[in-house]
């Protein structure tokens, strides 16, 4: 312990018609277990009262927190500053509307992802709050939770090289992650073609690189790249089985 | 969007997930053609730069005409996977400027392997060109022939150039095709990417041994 840290952190208020975009330092000196949540709150109470920058539970399970480490995406709030050099550059999350300075509106992004890939269990049965809960095999039921663990911090988004490329329409891999969500869950009916049309496009699944940027920042280690590969082959062979359909002359095929 | 909307109803664009197939499947074609390109061009050390292992081969293939419609198939394969693989490159100065930006900032191997993938993809088109009207013009392929080429200077060069960039490119091509189509997943991804970076050091190292065999041993 003992260091001085040097924080060189990006200044912008997209309010006030004065601000001009920067990068403000501030020294502190590092304590034991110190995380980026801490160094954060003291530079605001002892340095500067306008620093502007999202936390909610400290424990990286509400992921407001995100934002560019030393160029990286990960929680503040669970990063030790221990781990990183003296010299420490933190800007806010690419991708997401600047709300001011390391605050971004993730929300809305969330939200409208969430509407475009039909974030929830379609079924046509009709619920009945005094019916037994319809079963579901443990090993399953854990699988779906384990792709449920999402805390929609945006790291894998910004991480993401496609979705800075064209930060206007990439799904990413967060919405590659719902869909494979619910298509692994017996009680949602959806059809595959009925994924395929959100998600077979250059927007979705075939754009993605593969550059799996998301895989190596989500702050949750979600097995993303597991899920990115069985949606593209899973969407991309389905299509095999239409093109065969039309190729051939329909009566083959009837055959 | 409501729950249990029309959206399946009508029928979808497919184009886009039969191009990404197509990408993928011309790479792998062009993939198993590159290696066995440069295991074959190295049965000229076989014989420590005599060329009758060499000759014997090129003579199958001309005799067989598949260097005299292979060559020009192979040819055409690459440029149309150029064409559908450029879709994901960036073009526009907006987009350059972010991916670059990014890749600085971010600091991670894959998305640096990818910019190399991009950048090697424009040296292969033009180099892999002039390689193959070069070699396909003057038709039959003998080991004097080749050694003639680089002996002469110029083309030694021209080799030592495109070796390590194609390598690059196919070693880098084959894994991303593994990870974007699931069979690379989390559990082996490091042991197959350490496998297949090995097996690119490998074929440049052959290369180098087969050019420096070109230049040094064999009779022009």
């Amino acid at each position: 312990m003992g260091r001085t840290l040097k924080f060189n952190i990006f200044r912008f208020n997209p309010e006030d018609p004065a601000s001009v975009a920067r990068m403000d330092p501030f020294y502190l000196e590092e304590t034991e277990a110190m995380t980026l949540f801490i160094a954060l709150n003291l530079i605001r109470e002892n340095q500067d009262p306008t620093l502007m920058f999202d936390f909610m539970c400290r424990a990286g399970i509400c992921g407001s927190c995100a934002m560019l480490i030393n160029g990286r995406p990960d929680l503040a709030c669970h990063t030790k500053t221990k781990d990183l050099p003296g010299d420490i550059t933190l800007l806010p999350l690419p991708i997401f509307k600047l709300i001011g300075d390391l605050c971004v509106d993730t929300g809305t992004w969330f939200r409208a992802m969430n509407e475009r890939v039909g974030s929830w269990v379609h079924t046509s049965k009709t619920f009945d709050p005094q019916e037994e809960e319809e079963r579901m095999d443990n090993a399953l039921a854990e699988q779906i939770y384990e792709l449920e663990r999402c805390i929609e911090c945006g790291c894998c988004v910004a991480a993401c090289g496609k979705a800075n490329m064209v930060p206007e329409n990439f799904m990413g891999a967060t919405a590659f992650n719902r869909i494979v969500r619910f298509m692994i869950d017996p009680r949602d009916e959806r059809k595959n073609d009925e994924y395929f049309e959100v998600v077979g496009n250059e927007d979705g699944i075939f754009g993605c690189l593969g550059l799996l940027g998301c895989e190596d920042t989500c702050p949750k280690n979600i097995p993303l790249q597991d899920q990115l590969g069985m949606l593209r082959r899973k969407m991309g062979f389905s299509q095999v089985k239409h093109l065969f359909r039309a190729l051939l002359p329909a009566k083959r095929i009837a055959k | 969007m409501t729950a249990g909307d029309t959206r399946a109803c009508g029928r979808p664009v497919r184009t886009e997930a039969y191009l990404d197939l197509f990408q993928m499947l011309t790479g792998i074609v062009l993939v198993a053609f590159m290696w066995a390109h440069m295991v074959l061009v190295a049965s000229i050390n076989l014989d420590l730069g005599g060329g009758r292992v060499m000759n014997a081969i090129a003579r199958f293939f001309e005799a067989t005409y598949m260097a005299q419609i292979g060559g020009p198939l192979i040819g055409f394969i690459m440029l149309v996977h150029f064409v559908v693989a450029a879709r994901k490159m960036p073009f526009r100065a907006r987009e350059q400027k972010a991916i670059w930006r990014h890749s600085v900032n971010f600091s991670h191997t894959d998305t640096w392997l990818w910019i190399i993938q991009a950048a090697t993809a424009f040296i292969i088109l033009i180099m892999g060109s002039i390689h193959m009207w070069t070699v396909l013009t003057s038709l039959p392929i003998t080991a004097a022939k080749s050694a003639g080429r680089i002996q002469g200077g110029w083309w030694f060069g021209f080799y030592l150039l495109l070796l390590p960039v194609i390598e690059l490119h196919v070693g880098i091509g084959i894994y991303r095709i593994g990870v974007k189509w699931g069979y690379i997943t989390r559990a082996n991804r490091a042991q197959l990417h350490g496998f297949d970076n090995r097996l690119t050091f490998i074929m440049i190292g052959i290369g180098l041994v087969t050019l420096l065999t070109f230049l040094a041993l064999v009779k022009a």
